[in-house]
């Protein structure tokens, strides 16, 4: 059922060949990046983002996202420099920085060496490596993984019924901290 | 883990760091796992900080996860983290979590008793298969154990009351208590 502390480079799944359009609000903010994340919209590490952000495509986060992350058919990543405080709703997620949120994974969720993750992890598959530190759940009962996947599911079928909060188009702030180009 | 049974659903609060192998043990049960981390959250200091009173147990029931469902405990993984915490401090600390454990719930501790030293930090401790425990922490300068005795812990864990004693080979005495109606 879990696959655990397996050194997993690939934790994010390759492009969903069923994306979606490209969602409009980081058509700017996308980039190719190497390694992990591959071909993923990138929010870089100077973006600060404050609302609900969603869309149909991977996406890497290297800076900082309170709200509400729903990418239901894509990968997320977390880089290192990320901090997402937010539940996360996504097919895989991997972490290398920090969350403060509960993460929903219908495929998987990695926990890498060094990220820091505070909140309930909801998926069939759990990777936590050594080193990894986290404060939160873990449902490890196919059944009750099941169970709350498929309600998240159910309720993200029209994603505009998910979120208790009045939607709103994801916000990003582009003033980046003295000092950074 | 001998009281985990295969088919019934548990909540396990594991007061340590999330551990692959520790998860890959209890996922051989319906069960969900609660990860605290004292150590590394901050909850040692913390515990140690405050006077007997509303403060304390305000701090204590803040290092614990948030509760996902309201699902009773069934088994307290303690390590060696006893050792570092005051009596006062555990007793906070085990005041909560009597509160949020069913009653029969076990909790597991090791406690330095015969060697008067410990290491700085807590233990890393990880489950073979073969049922051993490995402490992988890295090793750190040592300091006097306060190699508390049997009537200090009957007095300062809550409503558990001691089950089981026995002095391990390593100098260690692992206790097991039991939760009380």
């Amino acid at each position: 059922m879990f696959e655990r502390g397996k050194k997993d480079d690939e934790s994010v799944e390759s492009q969903d060949a069923n994306r979606t359009e490209p969602d409009r609000a980081f058509g700017s903010l996308r980039s190719k990046v190497a390694g992990r994340g591959g071909d993923a919209a990138v929010i870089g590490r100077s973006i600060q983002m404050n609302g609900d952000l969603r869309g149909g495509e991977d996406l890497r986060i290297e800076g900082d996202v309170s709200g509400t992350v729903e990418l239901k058919n894509s990968a997320l990543t977390i880089g290192k420099e990320g901090k997402v405080k937010a539940d996360v709703y996504a097919k895989s997620i991997a972490v290398d920085g920090e969350t403060k949120g509960d993460l929903y994974a219908t495929e998987r969720v990695t926990v890498h060496v060094n990220a820091r993750v505070q909140g309930n992890i909801i998926s069939p598959k759990v990777s936590i490596e050594e080193g990894a530190h986290f404060k939160g759940s873990i449902e490890m009962d196919p059944a009750a993984v099941e169970k709350a996947l498929g309600k998240t599911v159910a309720s993200g079928a029209d994603t505009r019924a998910v979120p208790k909060k009045p939607a709103k188009e994801a916000s990003a702030n582009l003033n980046p901290p003295a000092g950074t180009a | 883990m001998a009281g985990l049974d295969a088919t019934g659903r548990h909540v396990v609060l594991d007061l340590g760091a999330a551990s692959t192998a520790m998860l890959a043990l209890l996922g051989r049960s319906r069960c969900r796992v609660e990860v605290a981390d004292l150590a590394y959250f901050g909850g040692i200091d913390r515990l140690k900080t405050h006077e007997p009173g509303p403060v304390l147990s305000e701090a204590a029931e803040s290092l614990l996860p948030k509760r996902l469902a309201d699902e009773a405990i069934d088994m307290v993984l303690c390590w060696d983290l006893p050792n570092y915490l005051t009596l006062n401090g555990l007793a906070a600390l085990m005041d909560v979590i009597s509160n949020r454990a069913r009653p029969g719930a076990l909790a597991h501790a090791l406690i330095f008793y015969a060697e008067r030293d410990m290491q700085e930090h807590p233990g890393r401790f990880v489950p073979t298969a073969d049922g051993d425990l490995i402490d992988h922490s890295a090793p750190s300068a040592a300091i006097a154990a306060p190699r508390y005795s049997p009537e200090d812990l009957g007095k300062s864990m809550g409503r558990f009351e001691i089950d089981r004693v026995r002095l391990l080979s390593n100098g260690m005495q692992e206790f097991l208590f039991r939760l009380g109606s």
